[in-house]
């Protein structure tokens, strides 16, 4: 039995080793590790700060309602000023909303693996989810989120390398979903046009890239975690 | 003797079989332990030019989130001064007000920026594509043919008229933007580089241009305050 449990520990042992090496071989040299670690470090660093910087900017914009709240309350001049401020800040998506909407679900599909095929067609580009918000607003929806952050008029999706980035430096990954508040019926109408993203819908079927979407009677899209920097628009006087 | 012999032949194929779980076991324990690792840091199966487009982009969003952190701060002083004096401060409001109606696309708004004419035939994802590579690049104010544009204004392709906002678009397709003109310039350059091939662009950059076109906003039907 001591033989036994000998030779089973060895082998293990060995074994650990051989699989540790087998997965370290394709790593390169360590100055390059501690290279790619620091950039790394760096991102984290950096996405840390920024959501740092949201919750300060959130917290001074309360401090600036609660004045202007105040303000109201004493001059009949600022509490019209203050409802019309209100009011822009619902449309420019500073305010929470609910209601009846549709909610969009997106997700990649299969690598074929295929050395011919380099469209990548298989992943979720920035462009789809783009796509897909254009369509619900020229359906009618009131307001648009995707994964959790909301599109506002400054909003813009690009990539930043295999990431997709929206809203001031935030990283989106998949699944994506986008809720949208609106006529049910009618955002469900425009993404079911088939002459409507009719190359997401292709590369559904061809890659199995996810896209489904369910009505629904109550859903909520959250406020726009920021707020807008202009520097150059000036009003015409 | 014979017994002898097949129980060693019996302790034989016990060793294999233990060898091989042990193996078996030693394996699977390491790929397990090095998947964890790498799940729990999902930046690590990106490519160094991935991070540093990302860095990039982190940077330059902190930058503005400080920048708004600043007028913020100075606009919370200036109402709170204005309580303690025993007033309220209508100013800051208004100025609030201004800035939001100009996010909206509610007001006429003029500063530099760039008129791009395209002559050819623009799909609603191409003229998307270009407008929101220009919001990226901190474009502020949009319009298309004299129609104001935000980023909730329906863009689309019908047949072969593209309209925006319900206005068709016929015969050249003329883009203001204004913003800062050190990154509209490269952005706008890039942007249309795909559509050169077979539309005629022609980028004009302006010290001072006028959006004049405002948007009518639309009531609440369905969305309701609150979450």
């Amino acid at each position: 039995m001591t033989v036994l449990a000998s030779v089973s520990l060895a082998t293990f042992l060995v074994a650990s080793l051989a699989a540790t090496q087998f997965r370290s071989q394709p790593l390169p040299p360590s100055n390059r590790v501690a290279r790619d670690e620091a950039l790394r470090r760096s991102v984290t660093q950096l996405e840390d700060q920024n959501r740092a910087l949201k919750a300060r900017v959130q917290s001074l914009q309360r401090a600036v309602k609660t004045g202007e709240d105040e303000s109201a309350r004493r001059s009949s001049a600022a509490q019209e000023l203050k409802a019309q401020v209100d009011d822009q800040r619902t449309i420019a998506g500073l305010t929470a909303l609910h209601g009846p909407g549709l909610t969009l679900l997106l997700h990649d599909g299969v690598d074929p693996n295929d050395a011919g095929d380099r469209s990548l067609g298989w992943t979720v580009h920035y462009q789809d989810l783009q796509d897909i918000v254009d369509l619900l607003w020229a359906n009618g929806a009131e307001a648009v989120a995707v994964n959790g952050q909301r599109i506002v008029p400054s909003s813009s999706f690009h990539y930043a390398g295999v990431n997709i980035l929206v809203n001031n430096g935030s990283r989106i990954s998949g699944p994506y979903t986008v809720t949208a508040l609106g006529d049910p019926s009618a955002l469900a109408g425009g993404v079911g046009d088939p002459d409507q993203l009719a190359e997401l819908k292709s590369r559904n079927r061809i890659y199995g890239l996810g896209l489904s979407w369910v009505k629904a009677t109550r859903t909520s899209v959250p406020s726009y975690d920021s707020t807008f920097l202009v520097k150059y628009a000036q009003p015409v006087s | 003797m014979r017994s002898q012999s097949a129980e060693q032949t019996a302790r034989g194929q016990r060793l294999i079989i233990v060898s091989l779980i042990g193996i078996a076991l030693g394996f699977l324990l390491v790929l397990q332990l090095r998947s964890q690792a790498t799940v729990a840091a999902t930046l690590a199966a990106q490519d160094d030019t991935s991070i540093a487009l990302l860095i990039n982009d982190l940077n330059k969003a902190n930058n503005q989130l400080l920048q708004q952190g600043a007028d913020l701060s100075q606009q919370e002083t200036q109402l709170r001064q204005a309580l303690s004096s025993g007033g309220s401060d209508a100013q800051a409001i208004q100025k609030e007000l201004t800035t939001l109606q100009l996010v909206n696309g509610e007001i006429p708004v003029h500063g530099p920026g760039l008129t791009i004419h395209m002559q050819g035939g623009i799909m609603d994802f191409e003229l998307q594509d270009v407008l929101n590579s220009l919001r990226q690049a901190s474009g502020e104010a949009f319009s298309v043919n004299s129609y104001r544009v935000t980023s909730s204004t329906p863009i689309i392709s019908k047949g072969n008229s593209l309209l925006v906002g319900g206005h068709s678009i016929g015969g050249t397709l003329v883009l203001d933007v204004i913003g800062d003109p050190e990154q509209l310039g490269p952005a706008a350059d890039l942007a249309v580089t795909s559509l050169q091939t077979r539309v005629q662009i022609v980028i004009q950059r302006s010290a001072d241009l006028a959006i004049t076109e405002v948007v009518t906003p639309h009531p609440l039907i369905y969305g309701q305050l609150g979450r």
